[in-house]
């Protein structure tokens, strides 16, 4: 199956917000009561039930000049995911064959190791039903051939959904479009130090995608690495040993009796 | 000959109790946490009611085993320091191991062994609950400290495991009389003088 996508480019957002509540409507999530801290900005943060949040990240200039960078932030559906590499669960979260990053709640403990483990900090706990949320890209409107809601509601057609091949493809034109234009550090946000991810920005500014609230070279963390890598076979390894051990040590050397003790 | 005479009071119940609440949390936490520790072990998950029930359960017998043994701290903590004999004994244990006690200095009412495995819990447990707290409430905790916490904790909670199973084994086959020694509180005279040579002496002098 190809490895679907979402392209978000930047320089097309008005910041019009019909994504999110095109997410909302979708996902059949009340409009949350929550945090207004008097910017833009519908919430400071993604939540359980707020999956798809426009960033509005106003960024001063040395010159006293003001860049208004928006950018549409959820999932990342990373090609090399920490919350997968993380979950404890069997089959809690899992990977779509089409490449999406998706939840199985009734198989979610609600451990938050994923919230831990998310380079891009989206994972979110419900403290009521106490499992983890986050976007789905849609999967059960992606598995009928639609397009995730997100895509479907943006009026400018700074959304695109598609094979992930081809989108690499639209955004590395776009980007060099961009240049040709004069804006001289615009480029493509696709991490490899996720392995890259199934959602791909266009940004005015590459050099500095933090000024869109992305994280510069995000990675899964290498404590993370090494809990479910050597440090797992070395534990197993220490406590299989620890049991054979004691029972060899049995068989070989048997107990230590009393002296004079005959019961 | 009555019970009483060919028998010497080991633990008190009030250290008994204790150590085997410590024992039964330890239990409850090593297992519920080996089932969060790989999907290879989340099978053990189902014996104590699912994944979400453990996840809510673990650290509260994590608080429960961590008290226990303040509990434990309070009563043999004095006893569990470590004299120049004890150094010694460390320094020969592999000779115990293999039952050539030759030159080994006697021991007291614990052994160096014991008072090892006492320190090494007692370290690993402050370790365990300060990362397990740090497990607990994700979403309250900054992220260098969970990334810390996800490391450290199973590995202490390794070591603790590698001693509890050397400990098991030493309190139940590998020292016969010592198990009644921690269930019933006492053991024969004959015990205590082969294995706690300078403890008997103490209790036997007046």
């Amino acid at each position: 199956m190809v490895t679907v996508a979402k392209l978000i480019d930047t320089t097309t957002c008005i910041g019009c917000k019909a994504c999110e509540a095109a997410c909302q409507e979708w996902q059949d999530q009340p409009f949350p009561v929550g945090t207004y801290d008097g910017t833009y900005q519908t919430f400071p943060d993604v939540r359980h039930d707020f999956w798809n949040l426009i960033k509005f990240n106003e960024i001063e200039h040395a010159d006293g000049g003001l860049s208004w960078h928006m950018a549409k932030f959820q999932c990342m559906h990373c090609v090399d995911a920490g919350c997968i590499t993380a979950c404890p669960a069997p089959g809690a979260i899992f990977r779509r064959d089409n490449g999406t990053v998706d939840f199985d709640h009734d198989k979610c403990i609600g451990c938050g190791y994923c919230i831990t483990a998310c380079p891009f900090d989206v994972p979110r706990l419900n403290p009521i039903t106490q499992k983890v949320y986050k976007c789905n890209l849609c999967s059960d409107r992606t598995a009928v051939g639609l397009e995730p809601a997100c895509i479907k509601a943006c009026p400018t057609n700074c959304l695109t959904f598609g094979a992930r091949d081809d989108l690499v493809q639209i955004a590395t034109d776009r980007a060099r479009t961009l240049r040709e234009d004069g804006k001289a550090s615009a480029g493509v946000y696709n991490p490899a130090g996720v392995g890259g991810t199934n959602v791909i920005y266009v940004l005015e500014d590459a050099a500095h995608p933090e000024d869109y609230g992305l994280p510069n070279d995000p990675t899964v963390p290498w404590t993370v690495r090494v809990w479910q890598g050597p440090l797992k076979w070395l534990g197993n390894a220490a406590l299989v040993g620890g049991i054979l051990g004691t029972f060899f040590h049995y068989i070989r050397f048997g107990p230590r009796h009393a002296d004079e003790e005959s019961s | 000959m009555t019970s009483s005479v060919n028998r010497v009071e080991r633990f008190a119940f009030s250290e008994r109790a204790p150590h085997w609440m410590a024992a039964l949390s330890f239990v409850y936490a090593a297992l519920t946490g080996l089932a969060l520790w790989t999907p290879h072990l989340f099978w053990l998950s189902d014996v104590f009611g699912g994944g979400s029930t453990i996840r809510r359960w673990h650290p509260w017998g994590g608080v429960v085993f961590a008290v226990v043994l303040g509990l434990m701290f309070r009563n043999w903590a004095r006893e569990m320091k470590l004299d120049a004999d004890d150094r010694q004994w460390l320094r020969k244990a592999h000779k115990y191991a293999v039952h050539d006690e030759e030159g080994l200095p006697e021991p007291g009412r614990f052994n160096a062994g014991q008072k090892m495995l006492f320190w090494v819990q007692m370290i690993a447990t402050l370790l365990l609950f300060a990362s397990g707290a740090v497990l607990w409430f994700p979403e309250l905790m900054p992220r260098t400290l969970r990334l810390a916490a996800i490391l450290i904790h199973p590995s202490v909670a390794v070591v603790s495991m590698g001693g509890i199973i050397v400990h098991i084994y030493m309190g139940t086959a590998a020292v016969p009389g010592a198990f009644r020694g921690m269930i019933q509180g006492w053991v024969r005279p004959a015990w205590a003088r082969s294995h706690h040579p300078k403890w008997y002496r103490d209790i036997t002098k007046s």
